[in-house]
């Protein structure tokens, strides 16, 4: 009996493991493997890390619909990332290359969406992303020479596309605003101050030359290497020219002293530019409210919500319930939208083409057309996606002005205006 | 009025480079040891004061004092832990308090201590107006800290026991074993000196900007040029170097483009080291260079 009743506990075991075993199997099998997005950026900036959240905000939405469809298959987004460590001072170009050549080499990614965050990496990285045949789309690094190089040899880079503001777009923005604020209040004398890098340097250089163009006189002209956090040379020199203007233009997270240091030294000017810590919704709290009436641009709209494009509203809803207020009200000026919209732009690209060869995905990319957080998205034909001033034609970036009690108020362009630009107290007295 | 702004931020450049390398020079002159952990400490007393004050609600003087305090007890362990087995190795003193130094910078990074929401509060808010130029007054304070604290270490150590005691051992190690002085404990207790002065400089000088992990690091450079070029155990030369470094600083930034101010310093090092290794007041390698 006992001998019946041991073999009878065998067969029930082996059973279930059989079971079991063909259950899990079957399961594996019938799971497709997933499409791999890598994120190769600067995770410690406030850019790089909003970028990601962004990104996996998105894959999320997709999974949650079951997925991309791939030739009738639908399967799942994946992302994994890698910091490049690009944002701190100090760390070399090669550094951050080394750090994609790895997520390549080990993750071995279907796609890159974010990338570079420095635009020395980014077209340092060209050469790589080409070797490799991966669909890249940037939303940080800004360089135009980005579009040179893809313009200058096609068929090499052609896996290459941005979608975040370039430097031209930029001075068209900071130079409609100038010419905006000289006729409104008779400004004539403006100081710029920048960061020493690529893209800030390469902006300032392209305002200065529309200011002295449409008669302004530029007073100064100084860049910060990274890290910098003493402005008071530039500030003296601003109040002692008589400057009406000081046009910030930084990424880093201790420009924004710049504004507090500005108050302290009582410098009667209206600041206008990009103060990257200045653009999310707590920065007023986090300046004490020495943020007023700065004028500060989005570089694409999503992070603040604008009401002339419902899913700038969307995305700033659905971001805030994943991440919670704090974090939404942290959200940077500069690369979630783009970052957000790019996995959606993805997506359709792979349903359309059919495949994840990088040939026909890079077509079916730069056939994009669709409506998406940043406005609407095309790209030119040296894959930049198109910025101006309508956003059911192209995509947006948004001029705002810090007023009490702590609102972003859209001031620019007139299709997302919800206000006008004002003088701040400390100049009105 | 250009230059009116050029001597009096030039003043303010001086005083924050002295408040600065204060604690290194101080470490140096009285035990030798070139603390290279000192950018660390420097930062661990921001962010611990920051942390107290904007995560614990604590006043920001309370937290300031326990940053002070804290700072003070881990130069001593340094000594303690990390220094006692190599004492006297002056590279592997470099070296292991340099280590020190970058592990508190890096574990802060790996903490997440990189975006702009950390600053100080200023002790003082607004500003006042000299000769037409606006200061604002933790500028001003910064100038009166670093006074009182060179007056404070100067009557430390000439006119108090423990502060001779120190300096007796700075001064021949074997004969003030001799009368008593325990070198073990003078050691720790200049490495604890220096930590709180670097700690202290920190509370005053943080608030101007903000905390980032990057300025530990610009601080040991920034020391290093000061004592190399005052001559490093002197309190003149510390002095000395803090307004040529400070003025240098500012005319460069002013007239030659900010970009310029950290060659300044870098270049002032190399300088001195190829062409007065002793420092502009510095005596104990004098002998040594004539040679």
């Amino acid at each position: 009996m006992k001998r019946l009743l041991l073999a009878a506990r065998f067969i029930f075991l082996a059973a279930v493991l059989v079971i079991g075993a063909a259950a899990c199997g079957g399961k594996d099998e019938k799971k497709a493997a997933p499409i791999v997005i890598g994120v190769p950026t600067a995770l410690g900036s406030i850019e790089g890390a909003d970028s990601l959240r962004a990104v996996q905000l998105a894959v999320e939405e997709i999974n949650a619909k079951g997925g991309v469809s791939v030739k009738g298959e639908k399967r799942p987004l994946a992302v994994v990332s890698i910091d490049t460590r690009e944002h701190e001072p100090g760390i070399p170009v090669t550094d951050a290359l080394a750090a994609v050549d790895k997520l390549i080499a080990e993750k071995k990614p279907n796609a890159i969406l974010v990338g570079a965050f420095r635009s020395e990496v980014l077209l340092s990285s060209m050469d790589l992303v080409a070797k490799h045949k991966i669909p890249y789309i940037t939303t940080i690094a800004m360089t135009p020479d980005f579009q040179k190089k893809v313009k200058e040899d096609y068929n090499k880079y052609k896996y290459m596309f941005r979608m975040c503001l370039n430097a031209p777009y930029l001075v068209n923005y900071l130079s409609r605003t100038m010419g905006f604020v000289g006729k409104e209040f008779n400004f004539k004398k403006a100081y710029i101050i920048v960061q020493d890098v690529l893209w800030a340097k390469g902006t300032g250089s392209g305002l200065e030359k529309w200011l002295k163009d449409n008669g302004w006189e530029v007073v100064g002209f100084d860049a910060y290497p990274t890290g910098a956090s003493d402005f008071s040379s530039s500030l003296g020199k601003a109040k002692a020219g008589g400057a009406q203007v000081i046009v910030p233009i930084f990424d880093m997270p201790q420009s924004g002293i710049l504004l507090k240091q500005a108050r302290a030294m009582k410098v009667p000017a209206l600041m206008a530019g990009f103060i990257s810590p200045a653009a999310p919704g707590s920065a007023w709290k986090t300046f004490e409210g020495e943020v007023e009436g700065l004028v500060n641009l989005l570089f694409e709209i999503g992070p603040m919500p604008v009401k002339a494009v419902p899913r700038s509203v969307q995305f700033h809803e659905s971001y805030t319930k994943k991440y919670g207020q704090e974090m939404g009200a942290k959200l940077s000026g500069h690369g979630p939208g783009p970052s957000y919209d790019a996995v959606y732009v993805l997506a359709g690209a792979i349903e359309k083409a059919g495949t994840l060869e990088a040939d026909a995905l890079a077509a079916a990319i730069k056939a994009t057309d669709m409506e998406g957080v940043i406005g609407r998205i095309k790209f030119s034909d040296d894959h930049q996606v198109v910025y101006d001033v309508n956003p059911k034609e192209a995509a947006i970036g948004a001029v705002f002005q810090w007023k009490a009690p702590g609102v972003r108020v859209p001031v620019f362009p007139e299709t997302a205006a919800e206000g006008k630009i004002e003088l701040p107290p400390y100049m009105k007295n | 009025m250009e230059l009116v702004n050029v001597l009096v931020f030039g003043l303010v450049n001086s005083a924050v480079l002295a408040l600065t390398a204060m604690g290194f020079s101080l470490t140096f002159g009285l035990s030798g040891v070139a603390n290279f952990a000192h950018g660390g400490l420097y930062l661990l007393a921001g962010y611990t004061s920051w942390i107290l004050a904007n995560r614990l609600n604590l006043p920001f003087a309370v937290s300031a004092v326990l940053a002070v305090i804290l700072a003070a007890l881990l130069g001593a362990l340094i000594y303690r832990l990390v220094l006692m087995p190599v004492r006297g190795i002056v590279l592997s003193e470099v070296i292991a308090t340099f280590a020190v130094g970058v592990a508190i910078l890096e574990l802060f990074r790996w903490m997440g201590f990189v975006t702009y929401e950390f600053n100080l509060r200023p002790f003082v808010k607004g500003s006042v107006e000299i000769a037409g130029v606006a200061v604002d007054y933790q500028r001003i304070l910064i100038i009166g800290i670093g006074l009182v604290l060179a007056a404070g270490l100067w009557y430390f150590t000439r006119r108090t026991r423990i502060g001779l005691a120190l300096r007796g051992m700075a001064q021949d190690e074997y004969t003030a074993l001799s009368v008593g002085i325990e070198s073990d404990w003078a050691a720790a207790l200049s490495l604890a000196l220096g930590a709180g002065l670097a700690a202290v400089a920190a509370l005053s000088i943080l608030p101007l900007g903000i905390i980032s992990i990057n300025i530990g690091y610009d601080v040991l450079l920034i020391a290093l040029a000061v004592t190399v070029l005052g001559g490093l155990e002197s309190t003149t030369g510390l002095v000395a170097g803090a307004f040529i470094l400070g003025y240098a600083m500012t005319f460069t930034s002013t007239y030659l483009g900010p970009q310029w101010m950290e060659a300044v310093y870098m270049a002032a090092i190399v300088l001195v080291l190829a062409v007065k290794p002793s420092g502009l007041f510095g005596k104990s390698k004098e002998l040594e260079e004539r040679v």
